[in-house]
């Protein structure tokens, strides 16, 4: 049944996957079972994505059915089964109000096994700073999807950096009008200007790939 | 730009008119000039030219206030007034003013159902003409009085109004956005026209506007006849729809404060129709209260006494002195100032049947002998009895009248 | 007065455009210029003042285009797409279009639930931004189908203006006076600024008329992105039909816009990126395409700009006839789409915002050296930047060195 859940997952077959789940947690460790076949498939859909076969359509679909998935399952499991490769606070920077490419990346982040801390959108300076105090992330992702968030991820990134944060956390920056030359611009870790790209340099980040 | 003379003789013709409403003598005797589809003729353009294109419009005007100069602006924009939809916008009071005036494009947008425009629904040598009709049944006194505004916009507007007959639909919509396009346009071309006024030595004064609450049930929702007949059928929901209604009018005309009007104009209908008995019972009462109120508030009031108004007049009394103008159609001027001298300024005295049907010897003469009675003690106003003087009126007999003015009209 | 000098120059600027889109090599490359926010940084005005005070818009646009020239004139009061209007008002000409930006004065009149200004609902000096939203539920696709505008008019209008929340309300039919007010003053401002740019010898206005794929409308508008790329999956008939019956009534007002004087049809591009080549050419290109022939069959050629990465479709192009119009590129990357469609289709872009927002005059230069190398021969090229707006930090000594690398190497 394993195998048939991460086939018809991977397929975009919603209906048969939940299904499958849905049967699947009913056995005897079943519902640690639908988890990881799900975390497997979408793992297995963001390389997809790489790969150039699938598209952004694909990665929301799939985090859509993950979602669903999820509803039903994380109820049945026990404490110890969800495990976590580490903690990321998340958010949209100051001045910049989309969540589209920061809830794609979310949903395939806590599938890969992060513990991803959504602070929302069009977020003060200070909100990282706090949020990092408070969550102790490993990791801090800003997202933003216009031009003008550029600025605004270098000012952020300077504030943690007044606040004596920075060497405590990497930064992984993502959305539209990022590259190479803005994450050096900016003094972030990492750039990403596609979830599952995000996804994966955050594992490394992790030192977890 | 005005030049400083001009400007002087602004401030001068303003003062004379403020002087006579005050009851005083000025240094001439304020005279309104005489206007209406006359100044159209005189420019050689048509009515419907007149009311439809700005440009000519404000030439046509330019071009009669240069020969005959009086102490107001006479014409401007050519329309009739909507206090239905001004009441029923009443809580949008950025919009209301806009209503005031339905001039010809205007109603091609909105497409009122009392309003007639030459070129349009009439004869394009014709005037703008109001037409009323029966927009109310009786049986829906009750609602007007539980809520004017809510019944004026939800009933009336959808029966007054073809273009916005169902308030919901795209087509009203639509409606509203070419309404608004249309006034800032035309606002943008008054402030052209104040400017150009004012080279000729004329201020621009906002006026305010105020209905009789029972001309406006007359006239704009029951139709006179029908509302005569209410007066004795439902008298009691006839006086409390005037109640109902007085407080919503009352808001409106205050509004014109917000852009620095200090009168309101009050044009009586009804009065002339009604016998002292009903005038003092069902029509007085909510149009004197409105003249109060708006005293209080530091507005004077212009009341416009359609025909004959001998019957009324020692209701006017019953106002404080000062209280404002009365202007007079058919009513004889000289038996108004008898009654209301020192209390009242009189305006009118100008027979209009006169100017179109005389000579010009016989108009100076009758000049001559009207402001030897009315000038002396101040408060008069010299203005033709009514607005508009025809097409065809000769102007031969238009310049008789401004030279005796000019001649007899000195302190 | 526009003098004669500035008038040639407007005509041989509007020339080398067209050159460019009849994919041959006019006398220099056409050159769009940059824009966005940064055009109010560099006059010392808030990104408020800019969205919301004509005169200071206009004297912003005004400097700008003085000390950067280029082929075509950028800024002015800009605005978020409002297409929900443009399709509920669609019958109305007189109308449909100036319904369809939603600029800072407008939203303040209609209060649209997408719409984020700076000074407004954003500091301000942020980028006006537009917000997606789910404004449809799948069950209401049969309405859609049946009549796009009734259905845009009746259920989404009131859902995403606060204004227009009830249709037929004192408050809505005051919200839409208010409108027709804003839009007679902005067109007597706007007047005045397009005196001043034929002044400066830039062609006068009416290019450019707006155009959408329909399964952007039905993205953008009603389901909002996620939600469309699961209805393709869950609905595919529905969506397809939905396309279509959308496609006839954005056509038509397309060619109001052509009726007033435009003579290209601009496509922004959206669902593209999200889509694979297969869900492309299923859901997506179909009418898209069937849009680009139809304008066209009546005399206008069309813009097409691709967001993100539109690598996998850009073979779709050669559906078309040669000549058709132009693509404006984002992240694609311009030279591999010249390899494809040189001959076929005119290319814009290959400025990337990033480079002039990080780079170094220096680099700046080497960059837009090799660019228009690689670009210029053959014709069908026109520069520009890959997205329209850069941020009010940019540096201007960088934005300088754009101007001045193609000044200096962008002659044929």
């Amino acid at each position: 049944m394993r195998d048939e859940l991460l086939k018809s997952f991977v397929d975009m077959d919603e209906q048969e996957a939940v299904r499958i789940a849905r049967e699947l947690i009913e056995t005897d460790g079943g519902a640690a079972a639908v988890l990881d076949t799900c975390k497997e498939a979408m793992e297995e859909v963001g390389r997809l994505f790489e790969a150039g076969e699938y598209f952004l359509s694909e990665l929301i679909a799939a985090g859509d059915m993950f979602n669903q998935i999820m509803e039903f399952t994380l109820p049945k499991l026990q404490g110890g089964e969800v495990a976590s490769i580490g903690t990321m606070v998340l958010g949209t920077v100051l001045g910049d109000v989309h969540n589209i490419g920061k809830d794609i990346f979310k949903v395939m982040a806590e599938a890969s096994g992060i513990n991803v801390i959504d602070i929302g959108i069009d977020l003060p300076h200070e909100k990282f700073v706090e949020a990092i105090k408070e969550h102790k992330p490993e990791l801090v992702g800003m997202s933003c999807l216009i031009t003008l968030g550029v600025d605004s991820m270098k000012r952020t990134i300077e504030v943690i950096r007044e606040a004596g944060l920075r060497d405590d956390i990497k930064i992984i920056i993502g959305g539209g009008r990022v590259s190479q030359a803005v994450m050096e611009h900016v003094g972030a870790d990492a750039w990403a200007d596609d979830a599952a790209r995000g996804v994966r340099l955050s594992k490394e980040l992790l030192g977890k790939e | 730009m005005p030049s400083p003379e001009m400007l002087k003789l602004a401030e001068e013709r303003a003062a004379r008119y403020r002087a006579a409403i005050e009851l005083k003598e000025p240094d001439r005797v304020p005279f309104t000039g005489m206007g209406g589809d006359v100044v159209a003729a005189y420019a050689g353009i048509s009515s419907y030219e007149y009311c439809f294109d700005p440009e000519k419009s404000l030439q046509a005007i330019i071009k009669y206030l240069k020969d005959f100069p009086s102490d107001r602006p006479i014409g401007g924009m050519s329309g009739i007034g909507n206090a239905i939809t001004q009441l029923a916008f009443l809580d949008y009071p950025d919009l209301t003013g806009l209503f005031a005036m339905v001039d010809g494009p205007t109603n091609d947008i909105l497409g009122v159902d009392y309003i007639r425009f030459p070129g349009r629904e009439v004869d394009e040598y014709s005037s703008p003409q109001f037409i009323g009709a029966e927009y109310m049944k009786a049986d829906e006194y009750d609602e007007l009085i539980a809520d004017p505004v809510k019944f004026l916009f939800e009933k009336i507007v959808p029966r007054t109004t073809r273009n916005l007959r169902d308030l919901g639909s795209p087509a009203a919509l639509a409606t509203m956005a070419r309404f608004g396009m249309h006034k800032a346009r035309s606002g943008a071309f008054m402030q052209k026209q104040a400017a150009e006024l004012l080279k000729l030595g004329y201020k621009s004064e906002p006026a305010s506007f105020f209905l009789a609450p029972l001309d406006f049930i007359s006239d704009n929702l029951r139709d006179t006849v029908n509302l005569v007949k209410d007066l004795r059928r439902y008298p009691d929901k006839v006086k409390a729809a005037a109640e109902a209604l007085l407080e919503p009018m009352l808001k409106l005309a205050l509004l014109g404060k917000n852009i620095g009007a200090d009168m309101a104009f009050i044009p009586l209908h009804l009065n002339e129709y009604l016998s002292p008995k009903l005038y003092n019972e069902f029509y007085w009462p909510t149009l004197k209260e409105g003249i109060l109120r708006m005293l209080q508030e530091g507005m004077k009031s212009q009341v416009f006494f359609e025909g004959w108004h001998d019957a009324h007049m020692e209701s006017v009394l019953e106002l404080p002195a000062g209280w404002g103008v009365g202007y007079f159609e058919k009513t004889d001027v000289r038996k108004a100032k008898k009654i209301l001298k020192g209390h009242t300024c009189i305006m009118g005295g100008i027979d209009v049947g006169m100017v179109i049907a005389s000579t010009p010897a016989k108009l100076d003469e009758y000049i001559k002998e009207l402001l030897g009675e009315m000038m002396p003690g101040g408060g008069f106003i010299l203005s033709p009895n009514i607005g508009n003087l025809p097409r065809e009126t000769p102007i031969e007999n238009i310049a008789a009248v401004y030279e005796a003015v000019e001649k007899y009209g000195k302190y | 007065m526009v003098s004669p000098e500035m008038q040639k120059l407007a005509e041989e600027r509007a020339a080398r455009m067209q050159a460019a889109i009849e994919l041959k090599e006019p006398d220099r490359v056409p050159f769009l210029g940059l824009g966005g926010d940064v055009i109010a940084a560099y006059a010392g005005i808030t990104a408020h003042e800019y969205e919301f005070d004509y005169e200071k818009n206009r004297a912003a646009v005004i400097k700008w285009l003085k000390d950067f020239p280029a082929d075509s004139a950028t800024g002015g009061l800009g605005g978020l797409d409002n297409l929900t209007m443009s399709v509920a008002f669609v019958d109305f000409p007189d109308l449909a279009n100036q319904f369809f930006m939603v600029n800072g004065p407008m939203n303040d009149v209609l209060d649209m639930k997408f719409a984020r200004f700076p000074g407004r609902q954003l500091d301000a000096n942020s980028s006006r931004q537009f917000i997606g939203g789910k404004n449809m539920e799948a069950e209401e696709y049969d309405e859609l189908i049946a009549d796009p505008v009734k259905f845009s008019y009746e259920k989404i209008l009131p859902r995403i203006s606060n204004n227009l929340k009830d249709l037929g309300s004192p408050t809505s039919l005051a919200a839409m006076a208010r409108l027709g007010m804003v839009k007679a003053q902005q067109a007597a401002e706007m007047g005045k600024l397009a005196q001043a740019l034929a002044e400066l010898g830039y062609p006068r206005g009416g290019g450019m008329t707006y155009a959408f794929a329909p399964l952007d409308y039905i993205g953008d508008h009603l389901r909002d992105l996620p939600n469309v790329v699961l209805d393709i999956r869950r609905y595919p008939d529905k969506v397809k039909a939905a396309a279509e019956a959308i496609l006839e009534v954005l056509v038509k007002w397309t060619l109001q816009g052509k009726a007033a004087g435009a003579k290209t049809a601009s496509f922004p591009l959206h669902l593209n990126e999200y889509l694979s080549p297969k869900l492309y050419r299923e859901f997506y290109w179909p009418t898209l395409k069937e849009y680009i022939l139809r304008v066209r069959a009546e005399g206008m050629n069309s813009r097409v700009f691709c967001e993100g990465w539109h690598d996998p479709h850009l073979d779709t192009f050669l559906d078309l006839p040669a000549g058709w119009g132009y693509v404006a590129l984002e992240k694609t990357d311009v030279r591999k789409a010249k390899e494809m469609l040189q001959g076929h289709t005119c290319i814009s872009g290959g400025i990337d915002v990033g480079v002039v927002i990080s780079g170094t005059p220096a680099k700046i230069d080497e960059y837009m050296k090799a660019l228009l190398g690689d670009m210029m021969p053959g014709g069908g090229y026109i520069c520009g930047p890959n997205v329209g707006n850069l941020p009010r930090e940019t540096p201007i000594e960088n934005i300088a060195a754009v101007y001045e690398a193609v000044e200096k190497y962008g002659k044929y």
